[in-house]
């Protein structure tokens, strides 16, 4: 619903754009405009997993070698750690290990057709748009074995999405895209930029944020956890020595 | 229908977690033992992280023993003494199975800890229990009265106190280091003890069998409740969701279990449940050797 409101708000202020002469100060329409469908993604006890959905307009005609729209949606940064099993005596343990420090916990990358194609190399390499470009500094062990598994094991998990799907186009100038996002994406700020692309060249960018948030029940609970662990623990050997007590009860009643 | 944990931050099907919590409290109801052993490596199976399945397994097993100790309490069956001391043990045992984990966390070797602790309690505890079990079968078809009462080195040892209602007057090092062991295993591995702690009392202690489901009941309650305190503060890995689902299909499961297990044998059904565990450790054990379909795991940065 507000999803729609924004985008009628958004055509109408594009219809305005257009008539440009009769005004005494020509206000140039904007080579691209676009807006999200909402600014909160909201994690709940129900939460199985949302989506972006980034919608938007371009001032000339969308195609191949024309006017063409990259959407690229970065999560809070985070560390990891990528461990390679290796055989010891036979069996299967965990060896050595290479640390990732603050990289995306989220990436997501959509286009209307593929950016390969659309940029040159070094233009791309510079706005850092794939998922080999993404820099990972690695600490620990060494090799590319983990940089590569890094990159396959999030793409498996639905946390970096790299052209899985393209930016849709209708009517020639508006178009919208939809990044998938699982139910074990990190809560925090996220930072959606649109690019406009014009002959294989970036000509205009927007930037927008998008808020993953913990909220109702499962918010207060991992709250209180974090904040108050002392109080969460003894909270929940009470209520399970309570379901076992109950369960006690209508056991005898039965 | 989907339910989000919000401790191991992930999205499970809540259906699957009431029909494990059922299945696990049914066949804890018929042999009557917590079921933590066989919960935590289903838990992690259905993918949930190793620490959160140990530290809600524990609570999980909490729950489901406060039940069967209050029904226990009722008829007398609970040598509190005896419980007690097994509890000073536990308690630190519990609290060393607890830094050891926060260290084996650090150090990345969780998955396999637990893992190897798995296999080589519940490879040991059910082999015997088969043995023992199927002897008696055997014996009874011979006729063959057992001791009553042996006399082992541990007998020997200072520091008696008289136990009443266990009828026993021994030392009181056996009974501790047997609970700090529980404890330990507790704490590492997500489960009451009760399947290690009854044979223990039984065989090491020679307790009679009324008073052990009772007291090995009492221990794994304290204990349980420990560990799910101390994983709370140090590790933050007690997932309360996921431990109301599971503790919702159980309480129901084990009163199904439970009828059914008293048209059972005793010694039947623990060559079955010694039959249960030594295949539980045999999955895990062939999970270790065989070629993992990944050669590379993520986990969060300590």
């Amino acid at each position: 619903m507000i999803a729609a409101l924004r985008l009628a708000w958004l055509l109408a202020v594009l219809m305005l754009g257009l008539p440009a002469g009769a005004q005494a100060q020509p206000a140039a329409a904007p080579p691209l405009a676009a807006e999200l469908s909402t600014r909160r993604i909201e994690v709940t006890t129900a939460f199985t997993g949302g989506e972006i959905v980034v919608f938007g307009a371009t001032e000339r005609l969308i195609h191949a070698g024309g006017d063409e729209v990259v959407v690229l949606a970065t999560g809070p940064e985070s560390s990891l750690v990528v461990r390679q099993k290796v055989e010891v005596l036979g069996f299967w343990i965990n060896g050595p290990a290479a640390r990732f420090n603050r990289i995306p916990s989220y990436w997501a990358l959509a286009a209307t057709r593929p950016v390969e194609d659309m940029l040159a190399p070094l233009e791309r390499a510079e706005l850092r748009l794939g998922l080999d470009l993404l820099p990972l500094p690695q600490l620990g062990a060494r090799g590319p074995q983990f940089r590569d598994a890094l990159r396959e094991l999030k793409q498996e998990q639905g946390l970096w999405v790299d052209q899985v799907r393209p930016v849709e186009v209708a009517g020639g100038r508006l178009f919208h895209a939809r990044l998938p996002v699982p139910s074990t994406v990190a809560t925090g700020d996220y930072r959606v930029q649109i690019l406009l692309v014009r002959d294989g060249r970036p000509v205009a960018r927007q930037e927008l944020t998008i808020q993953v948030a913990r909220v109702g029940s499962a918010a207060q609970i991992a709250d209180v956890a974090r904040d108050l662990p002392v109080l969460y623990g003894v909270a929940c050997i009470l209520l399970a020595a309570f379901a076992g007590w109950l369960g006690s009860v209508l056991f005898r009643r039965g | 229908m989907q339910v989000y944990l919000p401790i191991a931050e992930m999205s499970v099907d809540a259906l699957l977690l009431l029909g494990i919590g059922f299945g696990v409290g049914w066949l804890s109801g018929l042999f009557g033992v917590g079921g933590g052993f066989l919960l935590t490596p289903l838990l992690i199976l259905i993918g949930i992280p190793s620490a959160v399945a140990v530290g809600s397994g524990a609570n999980q097993t909490l729950g489901a023993s406060v039940s069967g100790l209050i029904a226990q309490w009722r008829r007398g069956n609970v040598d509190v003494r005896m419980g007690a001391v097994l509890l000073i043990g536990g308690f630190v045992g519990s609290a060393a199975g607890v830094q050891l984990f926060a260290w084996l966390r650090r150090a990345g070797q969780v998955d396999l800890a637990v893992a190897v602790f798995y296999v080589v309690v519940l490879g040991t505890v059910g082999a015997l229990m088969v043995r023992e079990s199927l002897g008696a079968i055997l014996r009874r078809r011979k006729a063959k009265a057992a001791r009553l009462h042996e006399h082992l080195w541990i007998h020997g040892l200072p520091l008696k106190v008289r136990f009443r209602k266990s009828r026993l007057y021994i030392s009181v090092i056996p009974p501790l280091l047997i609970g700090f062991f529980i404890g330990l295993l507790s704490a590492v591995m997500g489960v009451g003890g009760g399947f290690m702690l009854v044979p223990a009392m039984i065989y090491l202690l020679g307790m009679p069998t009324s008073v052990v489901i009772g007291t090995s009941l009492f221990q794994v309650v304290f204990v349980t409740a420990n560990v799910t305190f101390l994983q709370a503060v140090q590790v933050g890995s007690v997932d309360i969701v996921l431990t109301m689902l599971l503790l919702a299909g159980g309480v129901a499961g084990a009163q199904f279990g439970a009828a059914m297990g008293t048209r059972l044998r005793g010694e039947e059904t623990r060559a079955l449940l010694g039959a249960l565990v030594l295949a539980v450790a045999g999955a895990l054990l062939w999970d270790l050797l065989r070629v993992p379909e990944q050669l590379f795991v993520i986990g969060p940065a300590p």
